[in-house]
Parts: C-alpha cells; sequence; structure tokens
C-alpha cells in the first residue's frame, strides 16, 4: 500500500462530493448515487460513510466493525484502488482540486447490496488450503502438554505473512482472480506458504501436494498489485513466487524442510508458589488468613441507596 | 448469482483486468504494466509464430529464388515489414522479461527477504531488484527494437 503519512496532518477540502456505487439485489438495479458531505481534519472514508448514514441517506449499506483496521471488514474500492475505508483518510483521496471521493464495492466480489460483498468462497478458500498448523501427533496439538521450539529467525521467516486480516483487498485487486473464478487468490495462496514456512508445521508435504493442482499456484504470473494494495504490508505476492519456488523444488525433490520444531518444556522452569514468609503483610491491616476464612461482604444495598 | 427473490450482482473485471492495467489505481506498482506488457505481446507472438509458419511455408518449399523473393517484401516501409517490426518488438520485451520472470517465479530471487513491517511500508518483493529489472528489461527491449528498425526499415 502507498501510504501517504502526511495525510493526517493535511486539511482536506472543506465540503467533499462522495459518489457510491449502490445496488439493490431485488430489482437488481445499478446506479451511482452523490452525497455532499462536511469534512474535518482526520476524517475517514468510514467517517463520512457513517455521517452520510446517520444524517442523510439510512438505506445505504456498508460493513464496518473495529474502525481502525484490524478486522478487515471494511474494504472498499476508492478512486479505483482497493483500500480499506478506516484507514483511508478524506485528505489522501481528494484534493482542493478534485474534491470527489468515488466508492465501489470490492471488485471480483459478488455484490449483497451497495458496498457489502459477499466472503463465503473467499473463505472457503481460505480453509482449502488448511490454514493451521498440523502435527502428527493430533494429541499433543489439540491439547498441548509443552510447547514449541522456534528461535527468532524461524519467526522472523513468516511472521510478515501472518499478519494477514482478510480483508479481501489482495483478491479484489488480483487480475488473474478478476478472470478466473477457480484460481485460490493471494490471500489463500500466502497463508499457505504462512504456515509451510513455520517450523512448527509438520505435515507441510500434505498441504504442497495440495496446491499442486489446476487453478492453485502457477496461475500466478507476478503481476504485484496485492502486494501493492496489502494494508497490512503482508507482501502476499512474495509469498507466492516463494511457494511455487518451494513447490517446484520439492517436485524435483531437492527441497526438504531444514527443520521442523519439537515439543519441549517451557524454557522458564514453574516453580511450586513460595508461601509469604510469615512476618510479610501484603497491605497494612489485611489479615490474610482471615480473608481466605471468611469472605468478605459487599454491602451493595447500603451502597446503592446512599 | 439468485438466491430467493434476491439476485445479487457478479463484480468481476474479468478480462479486461488482464489487459488493462489502469482499470485499477496502480501507483508503485510497474509490476503490473509490466504483466499486462507480458501478455499482450504473447498474444502478437501465438499470431507471429502461426502466420510465420505459413509465410516460410509456401516459398520455401517452391524453390530458392522464391524465397528470396519473399524475404525481400521484408525490407523497406511496407504493411508485411510493419507486422514483422511489430511481431520483433513483441518477441524482445516477451523474452527478455520471461528471463526476470523465471528469477522471480522460478527461483523466488529479486523479492527480497520477509521483513516486519516498518514505514513507509513498501512490501520487500516491490523492493527487491526486480524492480530495477523491469526497467533495465523495458529500456533493453526498447533499444534492440529501435536497432531492429533500424536493420529492418533503412539497411
Amino acid at each position: 500500500m502507498v501510504f501517504d503519512l502526511k495525510a493526517a496532518t493535511r486539511t482536506p477540502p472543506r465540503v467533499v462530493r462522495i459518489r457510491v456505487r449502490r445496488y439493490n439485489p431485488e430489482t437488481g438495479s445499478s446506479w451511482w448515487q452523490e452525497y455532499e458531505v462536511e469534512t474535518y481534519r482526520g476524517m475517514t472514508v468510514l467517517d463520512a460513510l457513517l455521517k452520510i448514514k446517520a444524517e442523510r441517506d439510512h438505506s445505504l449499506v456498508f460493513r464496518y466493525s473495529c474502525r481502525m483496521g484490524v478486522c478487515g471488514s471494511c474494504g472498499l474500492v476508492v478512486n479505483k484502488r482497493p483500500r480499506l475505508a478506516c484507514q483511508t483518510q478524506i485528505a489522501e483521496v481528494a484534493s482542493e482540486g478534485r474534491p470527489v471521493v468515488e466508492l465501489e464495492p470490492l471488485y471480483n466480489f459478488t455484490v449483497l447490496r451497495d458496498l457489502a460483498t459477499d466472503f463465503t468462497e473467499f473463505f472457503r478458500k481460505h480453509r482449502f488450503v488448511k490454514p493451521y498448523i498440523l502435527r502428527r501427533d493430533v494429541r499433543e496439538r489439540e491439547e498441548p502438554t509443552l510447547e514449541y521450539s522456534q528461535t527468532p529467525d524461524e519467526l522472523a521467516e513468516y511472521y510478515e505473512y501472518s499478519l494477514c486480516i482478510s480483508c479481501g483487498l489482495c483478491d479484489a485487486a488480483c487480475p488473474v482472480y478478476a478472470s478466473d473464478p477457480n484460481f485460490l487468490g493471494p490471500q489463500a495462496l500466502a497463508q499457505a506458504y504462512r504456515y509451510i514456512a513455520d517450523t512448527r508445521d509438520e505435515l507441510w508435504e500434505e498441504r504442497l501436494r495440495l496446491l499442486d493442482v489446476e487453478g492453485s499456484i502457477f496461475k500466478c504470473h507476478f503481476a504485484a498489485t496485492c502486494s501493492a494494495v496489502c494494508p497490512k504490508m503482508v507482501d502476499p505476492a512474495g509469498a507466492i513466487q516463494r511457494l511455487r519456488s518451494t513447490l517446484l523444488k520439492y517436485k524435483v525433490r531437492v527441497y526438504r524442510k531444514t527443520r521442523v520444531a519439537k515439543v519441549v518444556p517451557p524454557m522458564e522452569k514453574r516453580e511450586p508458589q513460595k508461601p509469604l514468609p510469615p512476618e510479610a503483610t501484603l497491605v497494612e491491616g489485611v489479615d490474610l488468613k482471615l480473608l481466605e476464612e471468611e469472605k468478605p461482604v459487599i454491602p451493595v444495598e447500603k451502597l446503592l441507596t446512599s | 448469482m439468485e438466491r430467493g427473490r434476491f439476485r445479487f450482482l457478479e463484480n468481476r473485471l474479468g478480462i479486461i483486468a488482464s489487459l488493462y492495467p489502469w482499470v485499477i489505481d496502480i501507483r508503485g506498482n510497474p509490476e503490473r504494466i509490466a504483466f499486462t506488457l507480458h501478455r499482450i505481446t504473447g498474444i502478437i507472438l501465438v499470431g507471429f509464430v502461426a502466420l510465420h509458419i505459413i509465410s516460410t511455408n509456401t516459398p520455401a518449399r517452391a524453390g530458392w529464388e522464391a524465397w528470396v523473393e519473399e524475404v525481400q517484401r521484408l525490407s523497406g516501409v511496407n504493411p508485411v515489414s510493419l507486422l514483422f517490426f511489430i511481431a520483433m518488438g513483441a518477441l524482445v520485451f516477451h523474452s527478455l522479461n520471461g528471463i526476470r520472470l523465471l528469477l522471480v517465479e522460478l527461483l523466488a530471487l529479486g523479492i527480497g527477504r520477509p521483513e516486519k513491517p516498518k514505514p513507509p511500508y513498501i512490501p520487500p518483493s516491490l523492493k527487491g531488484y526486480q524492480r530495477t529489472l523491469i526497467y533495465i528489461v523495458s529500456i533493453l527491449s526498447l533499444i534492440i527494437w529501435a536497432l531492429m528498425g533500424y536493420v529492418i526499415f533503412l539497411m
């Protein structure tokens, strides 16, 4: 994502025209609707949408949740670029010369209504690559008694890819996904690599075989728009190239995972808690023994009446 | 997609996304232009190879004189040499960019190392030397294409 780091310091145009591409599933009609919104410094696209919803048009539909770029619900196409509505400031996308913000639902997704899109297919593809740690010892995986050992260098190999918030911007930007609905998409493939590169994952061969199919990884041709629009700098394009290289090496039998993490006891020994010495009192006037014997009663009714 | 009385909109960009990069805002992403050019030059080359087989097959069977006549049609400015010139441009770019793509896609080279996000938040694959290779490929193919134009049209 090309972040405009100084956008927050600028004042946006006093009034911007927000053009929203709307869609009604009952009639099947789609149209552009225009709203004029008074802005303030630091206003985001999501703030503008909420203002429209509150003051102008309550029928406008969009999805949002956390308002701070963590949940990945508010993905939109803002001025022809997939962005998170909550992370995009009006000052970033509108200027005095062109005070227009065009909002469209995410490309390559099914539009439910107005700006809300259907993510069923997206998450089906995400689940297809098994985005979780696989171990041979299933019991240890499900009911862990010990820890998996991992060095900071091994963590750095996949940490970047684990920041994905599943907002779908990469799939909206991908030119291959645009023309081929069966393509797994950058998000799912990046997550596949995230688990293959993770040393804690033991059944990486199973996941590689899963990806060695038509419509999977060999459809990518490195347009790298997924990385360019990613709001979390996850770099799906880089992950896919590494994954493909890994898969090809695996197919010609020159790839082996260098290390698979073993289960180890925690680094800090957990010793049984030492009892406090008899002369130690935490707070003056508090008798710990008495507290254990008689639970303190809080006079709720007395507090309420006073 | 229809579900009950609702008709949902398939918002796919389709093949246009592969052939016209500016359908979305691609600032800071020359890889997308390289990708589109690679596709377009690929399509041109498929047509060229098909035509090339047809156009060389007949004179090659007819004998040496027919062959020389066919080759002579390629020099000087005429529709055939113009098409040949376009095909050669496509060939140069497609092959040079193909080498870059082999490095990136087959060997995962030129895309940097995974790193923790830090300002100005540019992903490592867009900072790696594959980006430099795009500029080298573009300039080199323009130079070779111009030289080819000189050989075809002026020599």
